[in-house]
């Protein structure tokens, strides 16, 4: 047992050293940050649970108030849903023209198809990018099959892309994050470029040609991104290309950004995609041309054997 | 002939049996300022679509440590903020370590400062409060830029700040009616 001043200095002592552990946090932190952020991720994949209860009320709540919205305005919402019903049937019809004629010309093309991805739903459970990210944690379920590098989609486009991995939630990293960097092609002239996100909700557009410049109001879609080591990569996915993104528009003369689509500021529903197993790199086809072995660059030399200088030679 | 009165409630040398009901009872109250911000930190860390939620947390948080270190050090000791820093980074994604170090400060000025601050007026110890929120916010600013190695918008660091500043008067008159009554351990 300590005495009563041994006690004392004790007590003493105790907020030092709390203040150098924290210290020390703050170093692991800067030095070793997926270390912090895996045990985050756990404690945020126990609490998932709880997350759901805890946003269960507010959820019924929404729900409730949608339908009393509804019931107040049930005239209106009939009218703009006729309307709405008119366009898409017309669209429908175009819509079936261009696959027949689609699926023609795959069919004279011989066209192998890509694998189709899988994907998973969830909801978004919360914020999980502190005052400076933009990053979200999604309840997926146990038993998923997504890998880093995922792409994330709400109904309108790309949200983001999964950076860590739980057993039942997945953090997903938003276009808008200041660490995410996205290749995008700008649709109209194809050219490529990258979408860097600030912490605004508009991330910006760099590195495109000069000589081609995003124009306003052009679409933006994902661009091809093997992943890492080709077909075999493990544990990171490549980017699909073709994933509406967004359109562009100009804050300032010369610093395109992009509006993106998707819903940055309230996500609810997401799909995360698995395109681990899609096939981007392109059967195994033989091609016209071929196959020779590899020419030798210079005509090879006779082998002369190293040989011990006789006496009187130097 | 001189005649001690003493108040109705104090009884010299007459006290409760120290059951285990009653202990429990002192150790809940003790623990109730901890207890608040663990509760208020994990609903604050669902997704309930709040504006600042993660700002407000740090608030509370800050706010509760404050007080109850500068009126009551028995309910919020060392260990107690170690323990509530901890389990507050666990559940924010910032940058690690700056949430749990900013409650060690408020801790330890409140705590260094307590017989002071008992004397000067609330504007003050507001003031006082409002400092450190500011100081440690900007901190956590820097922190995340060099984490990120950009420069990045010192905006959420300030609301931060301005949250922690404007909610203490409404947690301090809380905390106020608490002290005297369920976070009392003498009343168990």
């Amino acid at each position: 047992m300590l005495s009563i001043q041994g006690r004392h200095a004790l007590a003493k002592l105790m907020l030092p050293f709390f203040i150098v552990l924290a210290v020390g946090l703050i170093m692991l932190g800067l030095t070793r940050r997926p270390v912090v952020d895996t045990v985050r991720m756990r404690v945020a994949d126990g609490l998932a649970p709880a997350y759901r209860l805890i946003s269960a009320p507010q959820t019924a709540f929404m729900r409730l108030r949608q339908s009393v919205t509804g019931l107040a305005d049930i005239a209106g919402e009939n009218a703009r849903l006729r309307d709405e019903n008119q366009k898409l049937r017309r669209w429908y019809d175009v819509a079936v023209a261009l696959a027949n004629e689609n699926a023609q010309l795959k069919a004279s093309l011989h066209w192998i198809p890509d694998d189709a991805p899988n994907f998973v739903s969830g909801h978004a459970l919360r914020d999980a990018g502190g005052l400076y990210g933009r990053s979200i944690l999604l309840a997926v379920g146990e038993g998923h099959d997504i890998v880093p590098g995922d792409v994330a989609l709400d109904a309108s486009g790309l949200l983001g892309r999964v950076t860590e991995i739980g057993a039942r939630t997945v953090r997903i990293l938003m276009i808008n994050d200041d660490a995410s960097r996205i290749p995008v092609m700008l649709s109209a002239s194809r050219g490529n470029a990258i979408m860097a996100g600030d912490g605004s909700p508009y991330p910006r557009l760099i590195y495109y040609a000069q000589d081609n410049r995003p124009v306003e109001g052009e679409r933006i879609v994902t661009g091809e991104q093997p992943a890492p080591e080709g077909r075999d990569h493990g544990a990171f996915a490549g980017m699909p290309g073709g994933l509406v993104v967004g359109t562009v528009h100009y804050l300032r003369p010369g610093s395109p950004v992009v509006v993106p689509e998707a819903s940055l500021d309230h996500p609810d529903i997401i799909r995360v995609f698995s395109y681990s197993n899609a096939d981007h790199a392109g059967p195994d086809a033989p091609g016209r041309v071929r196959l020779m072995s590899p020419l030798p660059v210079a005509p090879e030399l006779p082998f002369i054997p190293f040989q011990k200088p006789m006496k009187g030679q130097g | 002939m001189v005649s001690h009165r003493l108040p109705h409630d104090i009884h010299p040398g007459i006290a409760p049996r120290p059951t285990l009901r009653r202990r429990l009872d002192q150790l809940m109250r003790a623990l109730l300022p901890s207890l608040f911000i663990a509760l208020s930190t994990v609903i604050l860390s669902a997704g309930l679509s709040i504006p600042g939620q993660g700002e407000l947390s740090f608030g509370i948080a800050a706010g509760t440590v404050f007080f109850w270190s500068a009126h009551r050090p028995l309910s919020m000791t060392p260990t107690m903020t170690f323990c509530i820093g901890l389990l507050c980074e666990m559940l924010s994604f910032g940058p690690p370590g700056v949430f749990l170090f900013s409650l060690l400060v408020f801790h330890g000025v409140a705590h260094l400062w307590r017989y002071g601050l008992s004397r000067i007026s609330f504007l003050y110890a507001w003031a006082l409060l409002g400092g450190l929120a500011l100081v440690l916010s900007l901190f956590g600013w820097v922190i995340a830029c060099i984490g990120t190695l950009t420069l990045l918008s010192p905006v959420p660091s300030l609301f931060q700040a301005a949250l922690t500043i404007g909610i203490y008067p409404t947690l301090s008159a809380f905390f106020t009616w608490a002290r005297s009554t369920v976070a009392d351990p003498e009343q168990a």
